[in-house]
C-alpha cells in the first residue's frame, strides 16, 4: 500500500516553473530517490511534501489521508504532518545538546519523561551517539552532526522520512561508508524514505526506486538497474554514467537497430526513439561498455590511442580516428598506438 | 503563512504610534489656536505667519548652511578613516576601532557644553592659550565653529557605513590594482572608494539629514552668538509669545519634516542600490592590508588627534568644570578644586529623580523597547506580505522626525487624548516617545541578529511539530539571545544619552539627565550641568565598557 501519494504537483517561483506536474507514490518500507541536476526541482518537491513550500496545484496524500489539496485549498501545516526531515545543512540547533535536539520532537508530542529518555537513548545507541548525548553540536564532527540530524528525525517514528542531500556535506570517504549504513538503518527501522540527491552513485546505491527529475518533470521512474541500463530518453542516458557521444546519419534501419554513419566510420546501435533512414542522430554509449579487442569484426573500429591516464583503479584511454573520439577504460597500459575497439550494438543507444 | 494576531498586532501598534503623533502635528498646524482652545478653527494663518517670518528664514538658511558644511567635513574624513582602518596597516587599527564609534554614544548637549568650558571664550584651553601665546586663535561661537564641531562629531556616522561597505568588498580588486602598480592612495581614490560610492552617497544624505536635526550643539554653541537653526527656533518659539503658540510650533516642526522626509526616502533607495553594487568576498578570505609606508605614523597621529578633539577635549572640559568652584581669567586651578557640585546634586530632589529616571528608562525602558522591537521584527520575520513592506515604510517615518519633534508630538498626544492624560507626567509617556525615536535603529539591531538564524533551524522545528509560537520560543529567541542582550546595551546607551525627546515632556516625574541639562542651560547653572554631565558620561561609559567586554558590535 502506498504510504505517500503525490499527484500532479506544480509550483511556480515568479516567472519560472519549478515543478511542472510531478506525480509519484512511495510504498511502505521503500526508499525512493529523487535524483536530478541542480535546479531540477527535487528539493522543492521534497519541501512541498514536508509542507515548507506550498505548491500551486496538485494533491498529496499521506497514509491514506489528504494533507494537501490545491483544488480545495486544503493544507495540513508542516508541524502537523508528523514527518521527519533531515536537512542538507543538518540544521541541528546549536543552543541545545545532542540529547535535547533529539528529544524535542518527543517533548512536543508530550511523551512522558521516562519514556522519552528511553526512546532517545535507543536512537542514540542505534546511531552510535550514546557518548555524545551531553555535547553541543559544535563539539561534534561533521559525521556525528549528520547522525544527530538523522536521530532527531527518526526518534518519533515518522511514517515517512524525508532526506535532503543528507550526505553531501561529508567528505568523500565518509560518504561512501555512510551510504551503506544509511540504507541498512532505514531498512532496519522499517521506515519509508524519500531521498533527494544529485549524486547518481548515491541514488543507485541507496534507493529501491529512482525518480529522475529534470526541469520540473519526471524523466524516468524505475529501479536503479532500469534507470542505468534502459534509459527512457536522451536526457536520462546522458545524465547517468559516463558517456561517449557520436553524431552521424542513419544509413540503414533493420527493426530495432539502425546503422549510424559518420566521417569514415559506421556502427550499429539500438534505436531508442522512432527514427527514419537518412535522419541525423546521436548515439550514446557508456564508457565502460567500449572494449579494446584483438582484430576487426562487426561494430569494430580501428582507432589511434591519443592519450592514456592512470586513475588508480583503472586506466582511461582516449582514442581518435578522424573527427571521431572515443573514451574507454581498461586495467593496463596499452603498448601499441593503433587498436581495435568493440562497440556493442545493444549498448549503443541511438536518439 | 496565515494571518494571526501574533503577526498583525505589532504592525498595528507601529502604525498607531507612528501615524498618530504625526497626524496630530498636521492637524494642529491647520488650526488657528492650540487644539484645546475651544475657539480654534481651521486656518492657514500659522503657515502664513511662519513662512513670512524673517527669523524663520534666517534659521532655515543657517540650518542649510550647517548641514552643507558638516557634510563636506564629515564625509571625506569618515570615508578616509574607513579606508585607513579597514584596508591599510594603520598601527593599532584593531584596538582603535571601537573607540572611533564612541562619539556616537556621547550626548551632543554634553559635548557642546564640554566645548564651551574647554575652548569657549573663557574656557580652560582658551585661557591657557592666551597666557601662553597671548591670543586665542579660535572663535567657538560662530557658524564656522559650529560647522567644524558638527562635522567632526559626525565622522563616525560616515565611518560606520563606508567601513562596512569596504569590508564586504573583495580585497582581490585592490590586490589587482596593487599588482598593476598602484600605491595605497591611488588604490583608495581609484578603486576602493569609487566601489563603495553608494555607501558614500548614503552617508552624504544621512549627514545632511542629521544636520537639520541638530539640536544640542546649536542650542549650546549658537546661543551666545544669537545663532538660530530650525530646531532651536522651534524650541525658542515655545516661550516667544507668552501664550502657547502650538500652531506655529506645529508648522515649524512640519517644515523640518518636509526636508527630512525626501532625504530618508532617498536613503532607502540608496540602500537598495548599495546592496546591488556589493562585490561580496569569499568567506574567511585572508588578505594583506595595504602598506602605508612612511605615512603609517602620521596617519595614526591624525586619527588620534581627531579622537582627542571630539572625545577627550570636551569630556576633559566637562570633567574639569565639574570639580572647580568657578573659573575665569587669573584663577589658579589648584585653589578652586572642589567636589561640592556633586554634593549639591543630592540636594535637588528633581535632579536625583532625573538620575534615577535616566537609569530606569535606560535599563527597564530599554529592555521593554528591545522587547517591542523584537515583537515587531518577529512579526515580519520570514513573511512575504504587503503588510511587511507597509511596516518598512512606517518605520521610515520616525527616522525623518528629530527627537525634539517626536517629543513635542507625544506631549500633545497625551494632552489631546483625555484617557491618556494621567500618563503624561509618568515615565510611560517618555518611554513611548523614546521607543518611537529609536524605532528604526532598534529594528536594525534585531534584524541583524535575526539574519544570523539560518531558516532551516526554524524549519526543522516546524517539521518536528512545533507551532509558530513554539518555534520562536524554543529556537529563534534562544538563538538571538546574545543579539538581544547587545541590542539592550546599545539601546540603554542611546536612551541614557537622549536629551531632545524629553524636552517637552519634562515635568515632575519625567525628569531625565538629558532634558534637565537642556533646561538648566537656560538658567546658566554651569556647576550643576557639569556634574550631571559627568554622571551621564559615567553611566554611558560603564555600559560601553560592558558592551565591549561582551564583544557587542557597536557598528550596527
Amino acid at each position: 500500500m502506498p504510504e505517500l501519494v503525490v499527484e500532479n504537483i506544480q509550483k511556480r517561483l515568479g516567472q519560472t516553473a519549478v515543478l511542472r506536474g510531478v506525480s509519484f507514490h512511495l510504498n511502505q518500507g521503500e526508499i525512493l530517490a529523487l535524483l536530478g541536476p541542480s535546479g531540477s526541482g527535487k528539493t522543492t518537491l521534497l519541501r512541498s511534501v514536508a509542507g515548507l513550500e506550498r505548491p500551486d496545484a496538485g494533491r498529496i496524500e499521506l497514509g491514506g489521508k489528504v494533507i494537501f489539496d490545491a483544488a480545495s485549498q486544503f493544507e495540513v501545516p508542516a508541524e502537523r504532518r508528523g514527518l521527519g526531515l533531515v536537512f542538507q545543512s543538518y540544521a541541528i540547533w546549536p543552543h541545545r545538546t545532542v540529547y535535547e535536539n533529539v528529544a524535542y520532537g518527543l517533548r512536543l508530542r508530550r511523551v512522558e519523561e521516562k519514556e522519552m529518555r528511553r526512546r532517545v537513548g535507543e536512537v542514540l545507541e542505534q546511531l552510535g551517539l550514546k557518548e555524545m548525548a551531553g555535547r553541543y553540536p559544535h563539539q561534534l564532527s561533521g559525521g556525528q552532526q549528520q547522525r544527530v540530524a538523522l536521530a532527531r528525525a527518526l526518534v518519533y517514528s515518522p511514517p515517512v522520512l524525508l532526506l535532503d542531500e543528507p550526505l553531501s556535506n561529508l567528505d568523500a570517504k565518509l560518504r561512501e561508508e555512510a551510504r551503506a549504513w544509511l540504507r541498512e538503518l532505514i531498512k532496519q527501522t522499517k521506515s519509508s524514505a524519500l531521498y533527494v540527491t544529485h549524486d547518481q552513485i548515491e541514488a543507485l546505491a541507496i534507493a529501491d526506486r529512482i525518480l529522475l527529475l529534470e526541469d520540473g518533470q519526471i524523466q524516468q521512474e524505475g529501479t536503479p538497474e532500469q534507470i542505468y541500463a534502459q534509459p527512457a530518453n536522451r536526457f536520462v542516458a546522458e545524465f547517468m554514467g559516463s558517456n561517449n557521444r557520436l553524431e552521424g546519419k542513419l544509413t540503414e534501419i533493420q527493426g530495432e537497430q539502425g546503422c549510424l554513419e559518420g566521417n569514415g566510420w559506421s556502427l550499429w546501435g539500438q534505436l531508442r526513439v522512432p527514427k527514419k533512414q537518412a535522419d541525423d542522430a546521436t548515439a550514446l554509449i557508456h564508457v565502460e561498455q567500449v572494449r579494446v579487442v584483438e582484430g576487426p569484426g562487426r561494430n569494430h573500429l580501428r582507432m589511434q590511442l591519443r592519450s592514456a591516464f592512470y586513475l588508480g583503479e583503472r586506466w582511461e584511454y582516449l582514442f581518435a580516428a578522424g573527427d571521431l573520439k572515443l573514451r574507454a577504460w581498461g586495467q593496463e597500459p596499452l603498448p601499441q598506438r593503433d587498436c581495435w575497439l568493440f562497440v556493442p550494438a545493444e549498448r549503443l543507444w541511438i536518439f | 503563512m496565515r494571518l494571526s494576531p501574533l503577526r498583525l498586532l505589532p504592525v498595528l501598534g507601529v502604525a498607531l504610534v507612528v501615524l498618530g503623533p504625526l497626524g496630530l502635528l498636521v492637524y494642529q498646524s491647520l488650526l488657528s489656536a492650540p487644539f484645546f482652545d475651544p475657539t480654534a478653527s481651521y486656518s492657514t494663518e500659522a503657515f502664513r505667519y511662519i513662512l513670512s517670518n524673517p527669523d524663520f528664514h534666517r534659521a532655515f538658511g543657517t540650518s542649510f548652511l550647517i548641514s552643507l558644511g558638516m557634510t563636506s567635513i564629515a564625509v571625506p574624513l569618515g570615508s578616509l578613516l574607513g579606508f585607513l582602518v579597514v584596508r591599510t596597516d594603520l598601527p593599532g587599527r584593531r584596538w582603535l576601532e571601537p573607540w572611533l564609534l564612541v562619539p556616537v554614544f556621547l550626548s551632543p548637549v554634553v559635548v557642546a557644553f564640554g566645548y564651551v568650558v574647554a575652548v569657549g571664550p573663557v574656557g580652560f584651553f582658551s585661557l591657557w592659550s592666551r597666557s601662553l601665546l597671548g591670543v586665542v586663535p579660535w572663535n567657538l561661537y560662530s557658524v564656522g565653529g559650529l560647522i567644524m564641531i558638527a562635522g567632526m562629531t559626525h565622522v563616525p556616522h560616515v565611518f560606520l557605513y563606508v567601513s562596512s561597505a569596504l569590508r564586504s568588498l573583495d580585497p582581490a580588486v585592490e590586490e589587482a590594482a596593487r599588482v598593476t602598480g598602484a600605491g595605497p592612495w591611488r588604490i583608495a581614490f581609484t578603486v576602493s572608494l569609487p566601489l563603495v560610492w553608494p555607501s558614500i552617497l548614503f552617508s552624504i544624505s544621512l549627514v545632511f539629514l542629521l544636520g537639520f536635526e541638530l539640536f544640542g550643539l546649536p542650542l549650546v554653541l549658537g546661543d551666545p552668538g544669537g545663532l538660530l537653526v530650525l530646531t532651536t527656533y522651534l524650541y525658542k518659539l515655545t516661550n516667544l509669545l507668552g501664550v502657547p503658540s502650538y500652531q506655529l510650533m506645529a508648522v515649524v516642526a512640519l517644515s523640518i519634516v518636509v526636508i527630512t522626509f525626501p532625504l530618508v526616502y532617498l536613503q532607502q533607495r540608496l540602500l537598495g542600490t548599495a546592496a546591488r553594487y556589493a562585490v561580496i568576498r569569499g568567506k574567511g578570505q585572508a588578505f594583506r592590508p595595504l602598506p602605508l609606508g612612511e605615512l603609517r605614523w602620521p596617519m595614526l597621529a591624525l586619527v588620534l588627534l581627531w579622537l582627542l578633539g571630539v572625545v577627550v577635549l570636551p569630556l576633559a572640559g566637562v570633567a574639569l568644570r565639574s570639580v572647580v568652584r568657578y573659573w575665569g581669567e587669573g584663577v589658579s586651578l589648584t585653589e578652586v578644586l572642589t567636589l561640592d557640585h556633586f554634593r549639591r546634586l543630592v540636594g535637588y530632589p528633581n535632579l536625583v529623580r532625573g538620575i534615577i529616571n535616566t537609569l530606569l528608562i535606560g535599563g527597564l525602558g530599554g529592555a521593554l523597547a528591545v522587547a517591542a522591537y523584537a515583537a515587531i521584527a518577529l512579526s515580519s520575520h520570514r513573511w512575504q506580505s504587503p503588510v511587511v513592506s507597509l511596516t518598512d515604510y512606517l518605520v521610515l517615518v520616525p527616522r525623518a522626525l528629530p527627537g525634539l519633534v517626536v517629543g513635542l508630538a507625544f506631549f500633545w498626544v497625551f494632552l489631546f487624548f483625555k484617557p491618556l492624560s494621567p500618563l503624561r507626567s509618568t515615565l510611560v509617556s517618555l518611554w513611548l516617545a523614546y521607543t518611537v525615536v529609536w524605532l528604526a535603529y532598534g529594528l536594525k539591531l534585531i534584524s541583524a541578529a535575526l539574519l544570523q538564524v539560518a531558516p532551516e533551524l526554524e524549519e526543522a522545528a516546524r517539521v518536528t511539530g512545533a507551532s509558530q509560537g513554539l518555534i520562536y520560543r524554543d529556537v529563534t529567541l534562544p538563538l538571538i539571545r546574545f543579539g538581544l542582550l547587545g541590542s539592550w546595551l546599545l539601546i540603554f546607551m542611546m536612551f541614557v544619552r537622549e536629551y531632545s525627546t524629553g524636552v517637552y515632556l519634562l515635568g515632575p516625574g519625567t525628569e531625565v539627565i538629558g532634558s534637565l541639562i537642556v533646561s538648566l542651560w537656560g538658567t546658566g547653572a554651569l556647576d550643576l550641568i557639569a556634574a550631571l554631565s559627568v554622571v551621564e558620561v559615567a553611566i554611558v561609559g560603564l555600559a560601553l565598557f560592558f558592551a565591549l567586554r561582551l564583544g557587542v558590535r557597536l557598528d550596527a
